[in-house]
């Protein structure tokens, strides 16, 4: 039996987290499915939107697992978490509109599996193992999902494989421009992957305060949003790439500032260092 | 326990009854996996979970020192188990796939050798940063010596440390890891590929040229989704930190390919059925 090493108590619970973060997540995905019922593709910036409210709720749950000395290192539930959940969003995207459904269910069934090997057959007996393993894999299944509705503007796997190509006028039907064709889902799955582990393994230890920490997982998630929105350019159109880009920057102003106030807020002391000290004149 | 005696619980014990199930499990993958699809689809599950096996197994090899290694305070390479054997697996991933074309066992031997190559020139420079950097030799600390060389250990060690640098064994061991590791990520791509290649023209309607970049763009992402689950789960199985063969943790390697195992099994189902037909 594993004893938990950081006992930290205070703030929101995690089930309302979870709870909240997997009903937006869902809600924000589906407000994508927008674009195909008006037949634009204005609607993709929800993608972004859900993939910040999945990473909030899967840094929180790195921080659930990670309390206990797992031993291995805070970036790797962030690797397992888009490991399996890629795997999982790749195969759903072929049932069309139950596409997020199905990630969902999927990737909880290869998460309790994989916890299950993990606390059993490795022997951990993490007490928190099964349903934090559970929920990062649809965490990363549902963030990638995120990411191809913002790039792509959709989640279907023929919406993901193809694009078009304009030469002399003509529009062509191609997959070599598309979401998975183009290899845009492996800076997907790194952009994700980074932006869940790093919150609670900058912000761990005696001091941690968890709106912080999660401020700092909706700052790393509009800056993976900024990277994907400049990415999107190449499959929508301009004027709905450019919503996706301004939102993100807005979104990472504002919780960047909001991070650094908190961090003053927590620190013991705070100091401005100038850029370089000007040593002429001594 | 004060929670700084706390220390990760995973013992060296096995769990048979843990095992068994795993091992039911695997066998019921296959059998789903033979039902749907017995030619091509049955012969690319065998071959990842062959692959993802050979990647739990490598993985065990490399000297994973982590952040004890990174003070000069335990022996091997500082940094966790996800970022090197992501690393050496993908290093031996893209040498494989460059060779693709060639046949299997080509792309896979070149997939071996990528990775081993990448896992002895971190070795070296690792030794170089170690040694020339921060002044300290090579020294193991769990053998009196070493088990090839021979040469004895504790006069090297300081006192208060487990050990620091890459003694020669963990060297040899970071690359054994690397080739066996790479190899099996690169039979990964190459078994998807394949299926791929051969079934996604009839599911998408296309010709096989068109749809090249989606079959090696799938394959290619399924094999870093494998790669990371079995290196994470190989990563749980020795708690974090790793000598190379001589420590003996190496010993639970058993578990680890049990787990790996059933993970690809899992893994490389869902793979498979995306080319199913509905």
């Amino acid at each position: 039996m594993s004893v938990k090493v950081e006992v930290i108590e205070g703030g929101v619970p995690h089930n309302k987290i979870m709870i909240a973060g997997l009903l937006g997540t869902l809600v924000c995905l589906y407000l994508t499915y927008l674009n195909v019922l008006t037949s634009t593709e204005m609607f993709s910036f929800f993608g972004g939107l859900a993939v910040i409210i999945a990473l909030i709720w899967g840094s929180h749950t790195i921080k659930v697992l990670c309390s206990y000395g797992i031993g291995t290192g805070v970036p790797s539930a962030g690797m397992i978490a888009f490991g399996s959940g890629v795997i999982a969003m790749l195969f759903a995207t072929r049932f069309n509109v139950l596409a997020p459904i199905v990630a969902l269910v999927l990737a909880a069934i290869i998460g309790i599996i994989l916890g299950y090997l993990s606390n059993n057959v490795l022997n951990m007996k993490i007490p928190a193992m099964v349903q934090s393993l559970t929920e990062m894999a649809v965490v990363g299944a549902l963030s990638l999902m995120g990411f191809a509705a913002l790039i792509s503007g959709g989640f279907t796997f023929a919406g993901l494989t193809t694009g078009t190509i304009s030469m002399f006028g003509m529009s062509l039907s191609t997959h070599q421009i598309s979401f998975l064709g183009g290899g845009l889902v492996a800076v997907a799955f790194l952009l994700g992957a980074i932006a869940i582990q790093h919150p609670f393994n900058a912000c761990l230890g005696p001091g941690w305060k968890q709106d912080r920490m999660l401020m700092l997982t909706a700052e790393c998630g509009f800056l993976s949003m900024i990277v994907a929105a400049v990415m999107s350019f190449a499959l929508i159109s301009v004027g709905s790439a450019l919503i996706s880009l301004i939102i993100a920057i807005i979104g990472w102003f504002y919780t960047y500032n909001q991070y650094i106030v908190m961090s003053k807020r927590d620190a013991a002391s705070w100091l401005d260092s100038k850029p370089i000290p000007d040593v002429e004149g001594h | 326990m004060s929670a700084v005696a706390a220390k990760p619980a995973a013992g060296s014990a096995m769990n048979p009854a843990a095992m068994a199930v795993g091992i039911v499990l695997l066998i019921l993958m296959i059998g789903v996996a033979y039902i749907l699809s017995p030619g091509i689809g049955l012969m690319a599950l065998i071959g990842v979970i062959i692959g993802g096996t050979l990647i739990g197994f490598g993985v065990h090899f490399v000297p994973v020192g982590g952040a004890p290694a990174a003070m000069g305070q335990a022996p091997g390479i500082a940094t966790g188990v996800a970022m090197l054997a992501a690393g050496a697996g993908l290093a031996g991933l893209f040498g494989g796939a460059w060779a693709a074309e060639q046949g299997l066992v080509v792309a896979v031997v070149t997939g071996g050798v990528g990775g081993g190559l990448m896992m002895a020139i971190t070795c070296m420079m690792v030794n170089f940063v170690y040694i020339f950097g921060m002044g300290i030799p090579a020294a193991s600390g769990k053998v009196a010596n070493d088990p090839i060389t021979g040469d004895s250990q504790a006069e090297y060690k300081s006192q208060g440390t487990e050990g620091h640098g890459l003694p020669f064994i963990s060297f040899i061991g970071g690359v054994i890891g690397g080739v066996i590791s790479g190899a099996g990520g690169t039979l990964i791509y190459i078994e998807l590929l394949d299926l791929y290649k051969e079934t996604l023209p009839s599911v998408m309607n296309v010709t096989a040229a068109q749809v090249m970049p989606i079959a090696v763009a799938a394959a290619g992402m399924f094999a870093v989704g494998l790669f990371l689950v079995n290196a994470v789960l190989t990563a749980y199985n020795i708690t974090g930190t790793i000598e190379g063969p001589h420590d003996p943790k190496f010993k639970r390697w058993p578990r680890a390919i049990v787990a790996s195992a059933v993970a690809s099994a899992l893994c490389g189902l869902v793979a498979i059925l995306i080319v199913m037909p509905m």
